[in-house]
């Protein structure tokens, strides 16, 4: 019996039989379970669109600041006698811009690029790292706007005074300062990073997890201008002695100008100007209009690209983690855990969610974060339900009984054993909860609930029609067009990744 | 084929067909050649069944053996034409059922044909008791729903037939328990439902695909005792598909031994029980543990069929006769046919045995008539030992 | 049957409590908690300040807002839940409702002034029990105005010394005794000692000297009130179960501040309309999305299929509110289409149509009946184009899934033909999946019609809780949270004893 002679002599078959099979014909080699699910939803079109739609999105989001905005790319002096050149745009990056910039950049070389690594690996360590940013750069920033109101603990605030002491050099030992804590943050998530297991050996993690660490760190520290929203650069081109180069999109989002009022699509400011002006404007017509304040529509819709994908991103994250955690607890320990945690799902499911959220963006503070931080902790029910059941199933499922048997510890029989198998329904439903939470975020500002601190484009959709019962068509289509599409892209994906993890539907045929 | 309407030729006065107004020389169901493959969706199409042949007589049992997979379910629900199309496709072959005097061939009617065979001539029963009945409707309204479609009653009548067929399974109290949903019946009486609903229009054929594996023993037994003698009062015919070989030994008529889509062994339970010639029927029987051996490990079916001398006990060895075996190549001097199955040929060894074998010289010399064999134990003067 | 129903009513009251509970500390938790004051008030300057004041003492007599939150909780769903404990309220034939008066707060730090608080005077003079109804009444009346001005007096008067305190603490460097919007954290207040030789502290002395003055004149009114109340001048309302202690009687749910009106008779106008928007949306939802559930099922990967897969989830993703704007503008708004009325349920004339659609002399007139429909269609259209996709995917997915189940192969054998099969056997049993779809597909529909009675101006449920939010009108949210809730759970309860009926396997017990 020589398997290698079968092969041969059955493989130009057109068929083959069960002794095929087991023969090792007519079998394609496995590709794993998200292999497999990935192939397949690579075959649909609507989710490829919402794949691209969704690449699209997070383009801009990391790279709006340097595609819209009113700071001049180079701004020439000429008052002097020789011609000073500065770069505005860049010096008013935050570190936040800088950061998504730098992953905006990097992140597709690092993943398309094969390196070794299987893709799906080097996307999972892109992930790490992004993760490994936010962490370092959010503590930074918190850090330093304690630091700034005065709030910081003690010991630190003293430190504060004792670099802030020498006048010589006055941003020296503050950004020192900074330097120092985002670099200690910055090794405090590294060594965090590298024990939590996604390549197989820790020493493999330790270079990756420098470089990124050195990466944020080195955004974060360079960076700590105040963010300026514009500046006014036409009045000073005006005079002729000043001279800029413009972004794609010449306007900041938040750059209003009440004198200029609202303004169709296709209009531009100079159309509007009186004859003796002071300003010199952009001769670029406003692509999609302005709001009732002058500000540009497509800037707005490019910045709150990142609005878009940080709270769909965020609040899914936050639900999925509350979620499971409920979950697994009542799916393992069953009994009266079951029973209290469940009435307390029950009763979140007997309100309408989107009604809760409401009255919770009503009357909890305006601010992007609780925003994101509500919708996540309203909508970790289904998460719950779905661990809940799979965990049912599992308990008592051999393997896992068998694990238990061997006297592996519970974290063991919790994380190896049974959350891989159960958590796949949740993974799909994640899809359909970003999609929620753009959505809801989108009613939320709409209503007027929302945090407006930043563009939005649920808030730009508000302001389409007035209390006077005016309707601006131009302000209701793009920024509702921009929902929809993304919605409807997370739904179209979470539709393709829901076909191709149930087997229930692949088997039933009429 | 003519469109056939078995309902008009039936009435409702034929409410228990003596075995003497079939003709018992006429085969009741003749499958010739069939091979049936499944669209996998990429790669290759899955041949589940390839080149099967076999016949049933009334009043005959003939069972069907093998493991999972070799295609036996395929080729009762393929008669009935439940192989779900796509992803299921008849590739060749015929299954020719008598219908009164008349041979149709199942395979190529149309579904609405086909339907007035189901039930009524045809009937089937499944492995899994616990859920082929739906869980929403009464056991009444399932039995009635096949008694008012085939035959031309009342519904009063229909009750009637309803509780006669459930009292002949066996189920006490049919009348009351007729207004019952699945779920209170026990997996035994389920079964028995089962019978009952396939029985109650009367059908000339019955193909019980492994209608005792889900079962315990002792409802085993009562069932396959309970299937025989309804056989008997009807005469009937009855395919059985089973992997248990003491079922066999205790029903079956004439056994046919699957594998891999195909028939390696055709014969009465005789001759195939005492001179098994295949090795992968001889594997089988040599799997079984004996009561009276001690043996520190069983033999394994492996152990048989990969062993060379079984494979030249087959007679005319000698010429080139090979037993086919896809785990082995083919022997030298094959002679394939094109198409599927080509290579492979269901030999008769002897007047009441069949073997599936290569296509070698020696056996495209010979051309042998299909399985056919007209035999029942009850009938036979000569059998070894007449059962109970 | 009869006992299933009853145990799952009984088991809606926790589910109820734990609801009411979770908005409740949601917006305790929210700035000003529970009793912050109203968004707007009527009028300027003083009486301004004195609604404010009025509306404060309100609040404060109903949830006493010096404990701790989940009290406060245990008081509002107290006077909410119909089985209520302790004193009966009395309620005028009007309408008008009169409880108990509650023991007053202590001012705050009375310690650094007197040695103990002042007491009441007595009570002035009450009519007598069996006085005639009307002179208790009147009694009862002035009793309580009097009672009122000097607690608004009161309330105004503490508000302005804990604003001195405040003031003398910063000057003082207790910074962290003062919140950032400027109220007194009295807790740590009381452990300071006051620098009594500040500038400042001859203010503190003289707002603390008003504040216990007006204390004492209030607690001196509230005695004459105690009194008056005490001799019953209306009837008692709801019906004592052990006289004192426990007694039956309708829900209180308060007073809307912004409207000056009991909510319940608020609430009285504004559910039929949302509950009507929802039963003209949910029997819309269930004929479109089942059948092509169905449909899709039964043609598993042809045109239909797809067809109307891509075409609900399209719908699906829609944003609602996207789509009543565009409604609004381009089908509602006079400058484009101009179809449909922009907002309202009702014409504005609509008190003095007819019932049913006419010809007058002056051409056709729509009629009551005919004009609310008109006007229903874009809102409608708005709530339900969102509940196909799900339902409909949920009814395929359950078909499809009953397609490769053993009975339906038992079927085939049978001889059943191809429709019997799909609607006999499938979709009988499909139903059990598409009733429990109802416990997702209600909700969101309820949600959904909030946020459209808002974009639509139509005055329901949810166009009142949109504005209590940006009011903090805190009766109506909760009264509103309440309602909405329980109309949600007995749907839900209704969808479950659906279920129950359909699936044989459950039984009753």
């Amino acid at each position: 019996m020589d398997p290698t002679q079968s092969t041969t002599r059955t493989q130009t078959l057109e068929s083959v039989t069960g002794v095929h099979l087991m023969q090792g014909i007519g079998h394609k080699p496995a590709k794993g379970f998200w292999g497999e699910a990935w192939s397949q939803v690579v075959r649909r079109p609507g989710a490829m669109l919402g794949l691209a739609w969704i690449s699209v999105i997070s383009f801009f989001a990391c790279f709006a600041p340097v595609i819209a905005s009113g700071h001049p790319i180079v701004w020439r002096d000429k008052t002097g006698a020789e011609t000073v050149t500065s770069y505005p745009l860049f010096e008013y990056l935050t570190a936040v811009d800088l950061l998504l910039i730098v992953f905006g950049i990097v992140g597709p070389l690092w993943v398309l690029i094969p390196l070794g690594a299987s893709r799906g690996k080097r996307l999972g360590m892109l992930i790490a790292a992004g993760f490994q940013a936010a962490v370092i750069a959010s503590l930074a920033m918190y850090l330093q706007s304690r630091i700034t109101h005065g709030t910081a603990p003690g010991w630190v605030l003293d430190m504060w005074l004792n670099v802030k002491a020498p006048k010589e050099n006055p941003n020296g030992p503050r950004d020192l300062l900074i330097l120092l804590s985002s670099l200690s943050i910055a090794g405090a998530v590294s060594l965090l990073w590298i024990f939590i297991p996604f390549t197989k050996h820790w020493w493999t993690r330790v270079p990756f997890v420098l470089l990124v660490g050195a990466v944020s760190f080195a955004c974060i520290s360079a960076k700590w201008t105040p963010k300026l929203e514009s500046w006014p650069y036409h009045k000073f081109e005006a005079s002729g002695k000043f001279e800029g180069t413009y972004t794609l999109v010449p306007w900041s989002p938040l750059q209003g100008d009440t004198a200029f009022n609202r303004k169709a699509p296709g209009e531009s400011p100079a159309s509007m100007l009186p004859e003796d002006r002071v300003y010199k404007t952009v001769d670029r017509p406003y692509v999609l209009g302005t709001d009732a304040d002058g500000r540009d529509v497509l800037s707005q819709m490019l910045h709150a690209c990142r609005l878009s994908i940080s709270i769909g991103l965020v609040s899914t994250s936050i639900a999925v983690v509350i979620g499971v955690t409920i979950g697994a607890l009542m799916g393992y320990f069953g009994g009266w855990v079951d029973m209290v945690l469940y009435r307390v799902v029950e009763i979140f499911m007997s309100f309408p969610v989107l009604l809760l959220l409401i009255i919770a963006a009503g009357v909890l503070p305006r601010n992007t974060y609780v925003m994101m931080a509500i919708i996540g902790c309203f909508s970790w029910m289904t998460a719950a339900r779905f661990i809940r059941a799979e965990f049912f199933k599992l308990r008592d499922q051999d393997f896992v009984q068998s694990a238990r048997a061997v006297g592996l510890p519970l974290r063991s029989v919790l994380f190896k054993h049974m959350l891989p198998n159960g958590i796949t329904p949740v993974l799909v439903d994640a899809s359909f909860l970003i999609a929620a939470a753009i959505n809801i975020e989108a009613i939320i500002s709409y209503l007027g609930l929302g945090p407006g601190d930043r563009p939005s484009w649920g808030h730009l959709l508000s302001a389409a029609t007035g209390q006077t019962g005016e309707f601006i068509w131009w302000l209701a289509t793009f920024p509702g067009l921009a929902i929809f599409l993304t919605v409807l892209s997370y739904n179209l994906i979470g539709e393709a990744l829901r076909d191709a993890i149930d087997p229930k539907l692949k088997k039933a045929r009429v | 084929m003519p469109a056939t309407t078995p309902s008009t030729a039936k009435t409702s006065t034929r409410t228990s067909p003596s075995a003497s107004k079939l003709d018992e020389s006429v085969p009741l169901l003749r499958v010739a050649d069939l091979a049936v493959s499944f669209d996998n969706g990429k790669g290759p199409r899955i041949q589940a069944v390839d080149g099967v042949r076999m016949t049933i007589y009334p009043r005959q049992t003939l069972a069907v053996v093998g493991e999972s997979g070799c295609g036996k379910s395929v080729t009762a629900m393929s008669t009935m034409q439940l192989v779900p199309r796509p992803p299921g496709r008849f590739d060749r072959g015929a299954a020719f059922f008598n219908h009164n005097g008349k041979s149709v061939n199942l395979l190529t009617l149309s579904e609405r044909e086909m339907q007035q065979f189901r039930g009524s001539e045809i009937a089937m029963i499944f492995q899994e008791p616990m859920t082929s009945l739906n869980p929403v409707y009464t056991i009444g309204d399932q039995i009635l729903e096949a008694i008012l479609l085939h035959q031309n009653v009342k519904l009063d009548e229909a009750i009637e037939i309803a509780v006669r067929a459930m009292d002949d399974v066996g189920i006490p109290d049919p009348r009351s328990r007729l207004s019952d949903y699945p779920h209170q019946f026990s997996g035994g009486m389920r079964q028995r439902v089962m019978i009952a609903m396939a029985l109650a229009c009367d059908p000339v054929l019955l193909l019980a695909d492994e209608p005792t594996t889900a079962l315990d023993v002792t409802i085993q037994a009562q069932i396959l005792e309970l299937l025989r003698k309804l056989q008997n009062d009807r005469g009937m015919g009855m395919m059985l598909i089973t992997h248990d070989l003491g079922v066999v030994a205790e029903n079956a008529d004439v056994v046919c031994v699957m594998y891999a889509g195909r028939v390696v062994e055709y014969g009465t339970v005789f001759e195939v029980f005492k001179h098994p010639l295949h090795p992968y029927t001889r594997g089988l029987f040599a799997s079984i543990p004996k009561m009276h051996e001690h043996r520190r490990r069983l033999v394994t079916i492996n152990q048989i069929v990969d062993n060379l001398d079984e494979f030249k006990k087959l007679p005319g060895a000698s010429d080139g006769v090979r037993p086919w075996w896809p785990w082995h190549d083919p022997p030298k001097d094959i002679r394939p046919k094109p198409g599927p199955a080509g290579d492979y040929y269901l030999q008769e060894v002897s007047k009441d045995h069949w073997v599936g074998v290569w296509r070698t010289a020696a056996v495209s010399d010979h051309e042998s008539p299909p399985p056919d064999l007209d035999y029942r134990i009850a009938d036979d003067p000569d059998a070894p030992s007449k059962k109970k | 049957m009869g006992t299933y129903l009853l145990r799952r009513l009984f088991l809606l009251i926790p589910t109820v409590i734990g609801m009411t509970f979770l908005i409740f500390m949601l917006i305790a938790s929210s700035k000003g908690g529970i009793g912050a004051a109203l968004a707007f008030s009527s009028g300027a300057g003083q009486a301004k300040g004195e609604s404010a004041a009025l509306q404060r003492a309100r609040l404060e007599d109903r949830y006493g807002l010096d404990s701790n939150v989940v009290v406060q909780y245990g008081r509002w769903i107290g006077r909410v839940s119909p089985v209520k404990f302790g004193t009966r309220d009395q309620v005028s034939p009007a309408g008008e409702r009169f409880r108990e008066p509650r023991s007053m707060k202590d001012p705050p730090l009375w310690e650094w002034f007197v040695g103990a608080l002042p007491e009441a005077d007595a009570p002035q003079e009450v009519p007598a029990k069996d006085a005639e109804d009307e002179v208790k009444q009147d009694a009862y009346r002035q009793a309580s105005n009097d009672f009122a001005a000097a607690r608004v007096d009161h309330v105004r008067a503490r508000t302005e010394f804990e604003l001195a305190v405040g003031n003398l603490l910063r000057e003082t460097g207790h910074k962290d005794a003062v919140e950032s919007d400027g109220t007194v954290n009295l807790g740590l207040a009381k452990r300071i000692e006051p620098d009594k030789s500040h500038a400042m502290w001859s203010d503190v002395e003289q707002k603390a000297q008003l504040m216990l003055d007006t204390y004492k004149k209030t607690i001196s009114n509230k005695a004459t009130l105690d009194a008056s109340f005490a001799t019953k001048p209306f009837p008692e309302a709801g019906i004592p179960i052990i006289p004192g202690v426990i007694s039956v009687g309708a829900p209180d749910l308060g007073m809307s501040f912004s409207r000056s009106v009991p909510v319940i008779s608020l609430i009285k106008d504004a559910l039929p309309i949302t509950l009507l928007l929802n039963l003209v949306a949910f029997p819309i939802i269930y004929l479109i999305a089942v059948p092509s559930g169905i449909l899709a099922a039964t043609h598993r990967g042809s045109w239909i299929d797809v067809a109307s897969g891509s075409l609900f989830v399209a719908l699906w993703s829609i944003p609602v509110v996207w789509a009543g704007v565009l409604a609004i503008g381009f089908l509602a708004n006079d400058k484009y289409l101009g179809l449909f009325p922009v907002s309202g349920l009702h014409d504005n004339d609509a008190a003095n149509f007819l019932m049913l659609p006419s010809w007058g002399k002056d051409g056709f007139k729509m009629g009551y009946a005919l004009d609310t429909l008109w006007h229903l269609c874009l809102p409608v259209a708005c709530i339900v184009y969102g509940g196909f996709a799900i339902l409909s995917k949920q009814t395929r997915a359950a078909m499809l899934e009953n397609f490769t189940m053993d009975y339906v192969r038992t079927a085939k054998a049978k001889g059943v033909d191809g429709g019997s099969i799909v609607m006999r056997h499938v979709f009988r049993n499909s139903l059990l999946p598409i009733i429990t779809m109802f416990v997702t597909v209600f909700p969101a529909t309820l949600a959904g019609s909030v946020v459209i009675e808002r974009i639509f101006s139509i005055p329901g449920m949810g166009s009142m809780i949109i504005d209590a939010i940006f009011l903090r009108d805190t009766e109506i949210l909760l009264s509103n949270s309440l309602i909405i809730g329980i109309v949600n759970v007995v749907a839900l309860l209704l969808a479950d004893i659906l279920y129950a009926m359909a699936d044989p396997r459950i039984t009753y017990k």
